[in-house]
């Protein structure tokens, strides 16, 4: 089919998927594939786009790729079709909307049963802003659920979208995948560019490979591009030999040349995954154009943590996986930092929660590595009375209260999908989290939008879960940073045996600095084993103690029995509880194990 | 070769709760025949293999030995003296439950040469005994008691479990003060444990079971160590007192890490520096040892460093710890040198003493005892 292809940009079209988790983008995917002969029956996986085990373990989709389809339409016309694929988490929001500006239509997915949910209206918006043409389509109508009707209901009352437009499918059934297609040529317009202009390529993922190196994903807006060339990026001088470059059908496959409104691939001897930033733009290194493609901004990390090895041996062996990760992974941030309790270890930043679970989960499950992971945080920005203006992310390192003047944590935009009935619920837990109203719209009658501004580090740990068991798992949650305000915030230490643990050390608004304080020292003492003398579990604010427990020594540690047979049995045991206890932090004489690290993330 | 022989009897007329021994419910008598003929088998085996063998001592351990007939026992004990050498003067114990003996078999078990009889009495309160699963209650452990003493029983031992769910201080002391009342000539007291695959253990886990805590663990053990010691019994093993004279040989072998040979499912024995155990099921037991095999299921050579390692940790279980010289003499090496630094820490935080050529754990070691055997091994 390949070797007919004639370039039209009049036949190309480009478009995303974009649906809420769990809504079917993957299986819609999947039809769209089989039907266009992208892929036989024979040799396909349940959802082909996902390619690590874990994005089909967490039923989501970390890295988006572009996949090529031909499509003979009902009107005996051929069409080149690149689905773009995008992730599906709202932590992966900016590489969303890149993969989205390569585009131009989307189809988005609603659940028939589950209906219009918090990222289904952020996906709507975030297509909106990229000029794309919409294709709604409801999912899953096969579902003794489904409740089609009410669902296209939702979606006129959030959007623009005509109840005519709305494609009715399951994905699962094959219902509805030639309308979709259908769809997709005649009402999704062709890129505008032109071949002729200089080249202009927007870059929205990459990928490390062993073999090839990096492999930029492009979208070509003007001019062509070919094996040969030397091109550079617009926000780097530095310029490279394309060597190949092709296109997923849905393997690699290379190509001649990529022309104006193609999606493809490139590979130019990058040396580093840093060096080809999503949302940048590739150009002719003797033809610049004039302008570079609107939207770029590089991406820093929201959420921090530490993590370190639990043994010590295997810091080397963390530092390894942590830059192969990093090799595909251009938003991870990780630096080297040492900690008195935990040891060497690495100070890193994910994008969100789930990217940090991602990262913590392969880290452990891959590269086999335990790990201790502190309390995330967020990056503070603190003003000292020099005037010195610093950016802190880890609480251990906060300067003392004296020199500082203020302290401005990061605030998000929160919106929040809940069916109505839930508000009472959402409006406490909001309140508590310090957040403030800003807004609320009924989608339909039971179904509610609520917008809050909240500080990030309010949302991090649990809100997520809170909200979920609130409202029966029905509620969703969007969210983007929108800035930095002042606000009373304590550094919390904790001191076990009247020594500093610095690991342990979180900020949290004042107010609520002595309950959780309370909290966490009563949950520590549950943890950390009885010693041989008292241990003072303290929590402190500035030296000042705000809650004290003591661990008690421990009084009786005797098994009564051993004859004969217990004798092998027992010996064992012993080595065994003795190799455990050499896995535990020392800290000073007490032994802290894993847990107490793990555990006050639980409360 | 000095030896101790035990001899494990695997059938019980219920299993308790929170048992994790190697027994089963009896469910129909010709298991009996059938096990009993393999234990001959299998004790030929031996006396071929182990000529030089010398029996100190002898145990009957189960499971529950008396379910058995008293004919059965008076034939397994003449058995084991026709195949072996065993001493004229050897303790032999079996252990009995209360609601399994009347005064026919304890004459039988008398007869048959048996002279140490260990009942698991186990409680004195006839609500925890039941909560225990015991088949009997408080009155027949009494009348047992007197119909072994009566047929002339002159070293019985009670077993007393404590740390039971809901069990208070004061709920102990009313068991051990009738227990002592009386005058057994050895009281061993358990602390209940719960083990996996047992019915506490379910229970356990669903939350239903209110253990006592730590400190109320330590306050009853505390509490009978000193109530035992008031009333005449040595304190002569973690969990074990006796009264003048009347401390448990067979036991004591164990604890001197010295050699014994086990026979039966699920037994242990430990001969020529290896440590190894029979095959625990019942019929798999029969059948290796039916078809002319020795039932090993597994087993180490210990390596030198690890008897003595387990030389330390078993005899400081006991009063009389470790004798610098005995230990000299058997591994020809200073345990002062080899374990110095262990040692001076557990001398440091007053949980060993040193006196007269020995080391012992101090009162406070006896509570943490297994804090202390973690320093020992590796």
């Amino acid at each position: 089919m390949l070797k007919d292809y004639h370039y039209n940009i009049e036949n190309i079209r480009n478009f995303s998927i974009i649906a809420h988790i769990d809504h079917g983008k993957s299986t819609i995917a999947d039809r769209l594939l089989e039907f266009t002969g992208t892929i036989s029956e024979r040799d396909k996986r349940e959802q082909i786009l996902d390619n690590m085990d874990l994005e089909r373990e967490k039923g989501i989709t970390i890295k988006s790729k572009a996949v090529r389809l031909h499509y003979r339409s009902k009107d005996e016309k051929e069409y080149i079709l690149n689905l773009i694929d995008t992730p599906g988490h709202v932590d992966f929001s900016y590489e969303v909307s890149r993969s989205l500006a390569a585009c131009e239509g989307a189809l988005l997915i609603v659940d028939a049963s589950q209906g219009v949910q918090a990222q289904t209206l952020a996906n709507i918006n975030l297509a909106i802003k990229n000029n794309l043409k919409i294709i709604p389509i409801i999912n899953k109508i096969d579902l003794t659920t489904a409740n089609p009707d009410r669902v296209a209901k939702e979606l006129q009352n959030i959007s623009e979208i005509k109840g005519e437009e709305i494609i009715l499918a399951s994905a699962k059934e094959g219902i509805g995948t030639s309308d979709i297609l259908e769809a997709i040529v005649n009402k999704i317009p062709t890129p505008k560019g032109s071949s002729k202009l200089p080249l202009r390529a927007l870059i929205f993922d990459s990928i490390y490979n062993p073999y090839k190196g990096t492999i930029v994903y492009v979208k070509v807006v003007d001019g062509i591009i070919k094996p040969g060339m030397f091109i550079q990026t617009m926000s780097n001088d530095i310029k490279y030999e394309v060597t190949e470059i092709g296109i997923f059908h849905p393997k690699m496959k290379p190509i001649k040349e990529l022309n104006a409104g193609e999606v493809g691939y490139i590979i130019a001897g990058f040396k580093n995954i840093k060096d080809t930033h999503v949302g940048d733009t590739i150009i002719d290194a003797s033809n610049p154009p004039r302008e570079s493609l609107p939207g770029y901004k590089k991406v820093t990390p929201l959420v921090f943590c530490s993590i370190y090895p639990v043994d010590n041996k295997e810091y080397e062996n963390l530092k390894t996986a942590l830059d192969k990760l990093k090799l595909n992974d251009s938003s991870l941030f990780s630096e080297a930092e040492t900690s008195e309790a935990l040891g060497f270890g690495f100070r890193c930043g994910f994008l969100g929660l789930l990217h940090m679970e991602i990262i913590q989960e392969r880290l452990e499950r891959e590269y086999d590595i335990n790990l201790i992971a502190t309390t995330p945080s967020v990056m503070y920005q603190v003003t000292k009375k020099n005037g010195e203006t610093i950016k802190i992310s880890n609480p251990a390192s906060f300067p003392p209260r004296n020199e500082i003047i203020k302290i401005e944590e990061p605030y998000v935009k929160v919106n929040i999908i809940t069916p109505s009935k839930c508000i009472g619920g959402i409006m406490d837990l909001v309140q508590e989290r310090r957040g403030s109203f800003k807004n609320m719209e009924y989608i339909d009658e039971k179904i509610l939008r609520l917008d809050y501004h909240l500080p990030l580090n309010e949302i991090i740990l649990d809100f997520y879960d809170k909200l979920k068991s609130i409202s029966s798992g029905y509620a969703s949650l969007d969210y983007e940073l929108i800035e930095y305000q002042p606000s009373e915030l304590a550094k919390v230490d904790i001191l076990v045996n009247h020594q500093l643990v610095d690991a342990l050390s979180f900020v949290i608004h004042k107010d609520k600095a002595y309950t959780r304080a309370r909290k966490i020292v009563e949950k520590l003492k549950g943890i950390i084993p009885r010693q041989m003398y008292e241990v003072p579990l303290q929590a402190a604010i500035e030296g000042t103690i705000i809650a004290r427990e003591t661990i008690k020594a421990l009084k009786k540690d005797v098994t009564a029995k051993c004859y004969g047979g217990d004798i092998t049995r027992k010996r064992k045991l012993l080595e065994k509880q003795k190799a455990g206890k050499k896995r535990m932090k020392k800290f000073g004489k007490v032994e802290i194990p894993q847990e107490a690290f793990l555990g006050i993330l639980k409360i | 070769m000095e030896l101790g022989l035990y001899l494990h009897l695997p059938y019980c007329i219920s299993k308790c709760p929170y048992c994790d021994f190697n027994s089963y419910q009896l469910k129909e008598d010709n298991q009996i025949t059938s096990y009993i003929y393999a234990l001959y088998q299998e004790i030929t085996a031996y006396s071929q293999k182990l000529k030089k063998g010398n029996i100190k001592t002898i145990y009957l351990g189960g499971g529950t030995p008396t379910v058995l007939s008293g004919v059965q026992i008076c034939n397994i004990l003449e058995f084991c003296n026709d195949k072996f050498k065993v001493d004229k003067d050897a303790e032999v114990t079996i252990e009995a439950n209360p609601g399994t003996l009347d005064g026919e078999k304890i004459k039988l078990l008398i007869e048959s040469g048996i002279n140490r009889l260990s009942l698991g009495a186990q409680s004195f309160s006839n609500l925890f005994l039941k909560k225990l699963g015991r088949i009997h209650n408080t009155q027949e452990i009494i009348n047992s008691y007197y119909l072994a003493r009566e047929a002339g029983f002159n070293n019985i031992n009670m077993d007393i479990m404590f740390a039971l769910p809901d069990q208070t201080t004061e709920d102990l002391q009313t068991t051990l003060k009738k227990a002592v009342s009386l005058k057994p000539d050895h009281l061993s007291l358990y602390n209940l444990t719960i083990k996996p695959g047992t019915e506490y253990y379910k229970e356990y886990k669903q939350g239903k079971l209110k253990l006592p805590t730590e400190d109320e663990e330590f306050d009853m053990y505390n509490w009978a160590i000193n109530y035992l010691e008031e009333n005449g019994f040595e304190h002569y093993e973690i969990a074990n007192f006796a009264r003048p004279h009347k401390r448990s040989k067979h036991n004591l072998i164990y604890w001197q890490n010295k050699p014994y040979l086990g026979i039966g499912a699920g037994a242990y024995s430990f001969i020529r520096g290896y440590r190894y155990m029979n095959y625990n099921e019942p019929a798999r037991y029969i059948k290796e040892v039916m078809s002319g095999k020795l039932p090993i299921d597994n087993g180490e050579k210990l390596s030198l460093r690890k008897r003595m390692i387990e030389t330390i940790i078993l005899g400081l279980r006991t009063k009389d710890g470790i004798n610098y010289k005995k230990y000299k003499t058997r591994f020809k090496v200073d345990i002062n040198n080899i374990f110095h630094e262990q040692i001076k820490k557990l001398v440091n935080l007053r949980l060993l003493q040193k006196d007269d050529g020995k080391i012992k754990l101090t009162r406070k070691g006896i509570f943490l005892a297994d804090t202390v055997f973690r320093e020992f091994v590796d």
